[in-house]
């Protein structure tokens, strides 16, 4: 009975974000008849891949206190790096994908070799890579959307389909299994927790901070590469502004997912669960007609809103404390 | 509400229940407070004395009772600012002092005195009201020093006067001595003599009964959450309040322990002139098999310093460590794995992970011996450590899962110190273990320590409570201004005699 409950409250808050995913799904059917629709079903689930892709990695920045705010001008770079690689070099897809990669980790690298040793916070270092691998992605693509016609096999990551369901699917739930028994089961996962739960105590038990912290970005990197591939494939195209914007929906999917931004502690299911939620927030509002200048104040007001949430504080308390404040009933008046 | 009438009661709590939706920490507890007295707190680990202070305060609320302030009934719906405007103060031991500012600016912060019509402050006349306050009560502080070069004494000294500056008539110290040497704690003392005089109510925490038998005018015993005896004037002993507390009569063992000369023992630890820039200045010292050394000293001796060094935190210019023999250059992680334990020297910044359970707390020092060469963690084994750490040291509650920030004061210190205890030692280095453990658990951490020096582990010790040191080692070092000053290898050390040497008073040997 002990574990069974045990079990329970260590998955609560993936339970009770099921719960507001399922509320949300239903709430969506009701509004428009478009929502339950293979055709559009299909479209959320694109978009929920490539961020669900990212936050595999992402999340562990924002378990040790830190983000990654370049993961979307990685994805993007790094469709177009597979292209020239591939097109213009004439390399063989697996080898160009392979070297795409190993760069993708060397920028990862390089975040967290400036966040740790030149003592600049992850936040400038990843906000710095964030322009300049937008910078070097417009240099390499000369600004144009490249339209990427083969090699075939490349293409069928995007596209292909293994018993009725997209490939990028499987991409997914891979990453998301290995993620979650990263962080959950192996002592890179503990050392992780704990540089983001005390960094000294951390350090004098042991845990070396910086290397983890260079391990954290190098993978955050890697997951945005392969999402990077993933999108180019996928849409066939290379284009440095594919992704624009990606990686406040990720920090958004984390958020929702019930990781701290403050460190310590961190779900990559709820990420997961996170992204779904914020894939359909955004197509609710496709669905709506609504202009696109209310995704940007949908995602903002469900990333305080989370936090709000995370924070453990009971609203109605807080309300009632406010309320009950000497002067507040005649400043009411 | 009683007005006007001032009973000679400033506080008066009834029936006080809490639960932080767990079990119950505290059933129907009575607390009252004359005004003017000095009233004591006693209990042991996980009594609930905290979190009783953390309701008058209004850091969290209580589940049911009553509570009278000065006459005035305290909502249940009480919060911090609430209570400094009734005047009521804690004095922390660091938290809520700003780093960065001056004395000055701390004590009069967000009422600080303005240049006549303008909205500036006017720094000379705070400086100056600062600086009178001072000169009042005969600090050793100026009001132009900035709060992060102060030591902790120093520190607590000017929460004192920033609660006298917001006209506190209750000031509450939870373990105000727990981090103070001897001396610091008389100086302390002096000043909570002096509030009283000036006729300010002061409550005080400890688990020195000692101080608690020396200073208090009654004592109230907290067990397991309920009130268990009022204490006044002459039945105030402290074996009385030991009995009180743990509902036992305590066994009196030889707690002046003899030193025993184990230096013909193999050596494990050999220290050659090691000298660091400010810090250490030529220390030279052996260390044996199964020998306890203990490091005496005043706060900025060095031997914080020293045992940093050693264990690989903090690097040093000079001299040699050799490690069983060979040339040893640590780092902490090689030190973990040639079977160091490190007990830091503060608990919450360096020691504990709140924000995670006890299980991830005591794991993440054994990761080696509970995870598999591939990088795998096994949960059961981690549990079974944890358990272990738990059953040792008596950790309360005994739940692996439990968060560490919610955890008792002296509990919190347990697991810091149990996360070492389970692993397979060669040398054990506790920078003041006993921090705000209660006098039970600070005997069985004792034996605990006895028991791993008979299996032959080398430990150093470094503690200011001098009872312990003596009660301890096998041999104590002192230290001063980074050097070694004096060596007592056999006998029976009194405390006088390691206080005069840390103060610098020795006799022949060392200047
Ligand atoms: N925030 C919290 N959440 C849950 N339990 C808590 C919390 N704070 C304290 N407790 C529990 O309440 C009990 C009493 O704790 P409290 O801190 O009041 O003890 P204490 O008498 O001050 O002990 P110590 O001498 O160790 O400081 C403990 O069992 C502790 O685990
Ligand atoms: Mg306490």
């Amino acid at each position: 009975m002990n574990t069974k409950s045990a079990l329970f409250k260590e998955h609560m808050v993936e339970l009770r974000l099921f719960g507001v995913l399922l509320g949300l799904m239903v709430v969506l059917s009701l509004i428009s008849d478009r929502f339950l629709t293979v055709d559009n079903l299909t479209n959320v689930l694109w978009s929920v891949c490539l961020i669900g892709i990212m936050t595999t990695g992402a999340i562990y920045a924002p378990i040790t206190g830190g983000i990654d705010l370049s993961v979307a001008s990685m994805a993007a770079l790094a469709g177009i790096l597979a292209n020239v690689f591939m097109n213009t070099l004439g390399m063989n897809w697996i080898v160009a994908i392979l070297i795409t990669l190993v760069i993708g980790a060397g920028i990862g690298w390089l975040n967290g070799v400036v966040t740790t040793k030149f003592l600049v916070p992850a936040f400038i270092v990843t906000m710095a890579a964030k322009t300049y691998l937008f910078g070097v992605a417009m240099l390499v693509s000369n600004g144009d959307q490249i339209t990427i016609m083969e090699p075939a096999p490349f293409l069928q990551i995007g596209i292909g389909k293994l018993l009725g369901i997209p490939i990028p699917i499987y991409i997914m739930f891979t990453l998301v299994i290995l993620s979650h028994i990263l962080l959950k089961k192996t002592v890179f996962g503990r050392r992780t927790i704990a540089v983001g739960a005390n960094e000294v105590a951390a350090k004098l038990t042991g845990v070396n901070p910086d290397r983890t912290r260079i391990i954290v970005y190098t993978i955050s990197s890697v997951t945005a590469t392969i999402a990077g591939i993933v999108m180019a494939s996928l849409t066939q195209q290379a284009y440095a502004m594919n992704a624009t914007g990606y990686e406040l929906d990720v920090i958004t999917a984390i958020v929702v997912g019930g990781t701290s931004l403050m460190g310590g502690s961190g779900s990559v299911v709820g990420a997961l669960i996170g992204a779904v939620m914020v894939g359909f927030i955004n197509n609710g509002l496709n669905l709506l007609d609504m202009p696109s200048a209310f995704h940007p104040i949908a995602t903002g007001i469900v990333i305080l809103v989370a936090l709000i949430m995370n924070q453990g504080v009971s609203v109605p308390a807080v309300l009632k404390k406010w309320f009950a404040r000497p002067g507040a009933a005649e400043a009411a008046k | 509400m009683s007005n006007n009438v001032k009973s000679d009661l400033l506080l008066e709590c009834r029936g006080i229940d809490k639960n932080y939706n767990g079990p119950q920490v505290l059933s129907k507890v009575d607390f009252s407070l004359r005004r003017g007295e000095i009233h004591a707190l006693v209990g042991e680990n996980g009594a609930g004395k905290s979190t009783l202070i953390k309701i008058v305060t209004g850091i969290t609320n209580r589940n049911a009772g009553t509570i009278v302030f000065d006459g005035h009934d305290v909502p249940v719906e009480h919060n911090k600012n609430a209570s400094e405007k009734l005047g009521i103060a804690v004095i922390y031991q660091e938290l809520s002092l700003i780093h960065g500012m001056t004395v000055a600016q701390n004590i009069f912060l967000t009422k600080e005195p303005l240049l006549p019509g303008l909205p500036f402050i006017d720094i000379k006349k705070m400086n100056a009201m600062a600086q009178e306050m001072i000169e009042k009560y005969g600090f050793d502080l100026k009001a132009t020093d900035i709060i992060d070069k102060l030591p902790i004494a120093q520190r607590q000294t000017v929460e004192i006067l920033k609660a006298l500056s917001n006209k506190a008539s209750l000031m509450i110290m939870d373990e105000p001595t727990s981090s103070l040497t001897a001396k610091e704690s008389e100086r302390l003392f002096k000043i909570i003599r002096m509030l009283k005089a000036e006729g300010i109510t002061v409550v005080y925490i400890s688990h020195r009964m000692e101080e608690v038998y020396d200073l208090s005018d009654r004592v109230t015993v907290l067990r397991d959450g309920k009130l268990v005896s009022v204490l006044e004037g002459e039945e105030i002993t402290p074996a009385e309040i030991i009995r009180l507390m743990i509902g036992r009569e305590l066994t009196e063992d030889e707690s002046h322990h003899k030193m025993v000369d184990k230096r013909d023992r193999e050596v494990v630890l050999e220290v050659k002139n090691l000298s660091a820039e400010g810090k250490l200045n030529d220390v030279s010292f052996k260390l044996h098999k199964g020998e306890v050394l203990g490091f005496g000293g005043l706060v900025g001796s060095g031997r914080t310093e020293l045992m940093r060094a050693i264990y690989g935190i903090d690097a040093f210019d000079a001299g040699e460590i050799m490690y069983l023999g060979k040339t040893y250059s640590p780092t902490v992680e090689k030190s973990i794995a040639s079977g160091f334990g490190f007990v830091p020297e503060e608990r919450r910044l360096q020691g504990i992970m709140g924000g995670i359970s006890i299980t991830g707390n005591i794991g993440i020092a054994n990761l080696d011996s509970i995870s598999s060469p591939a990088g795998f963690v096994s949960r059961d084994k981690e549990l079974e450590r944890t358990q272990t750490a738990i059953s040792t040291l008596n950790i309360k509650p005994a739940n692996p899962d439990h968060l560490v920030g919610n955890l008792s004061g002296g509990n919190q210190q347990k697991v810091v110190v149990g996360k070492w205890l389970i692993r397979d030692l060669k040398l054990l280095i506790v920078d003041e273990p006993t921090v705000g453990v209660d006098i039970g658990a600070k005997e069985e951490m004792y034996q605990t320590i006895d028991r791993l020096s008979r299996e032959g582990v080398a430990v150093m010790v470094v503690s200011s409570d001098l009872p312990e040191l003596t009660r301890l080692s096998d041999r104590i070092i002192v230290l001063r201004k980074g050097r070694i000053i004096k060596e007592f290898t056999e006998g029976v050390v009194t405390e006088e005699e390691v206080l005069r040497a840390a103060s610098g008073i020795v006799e022949g040997g060392a200047k």
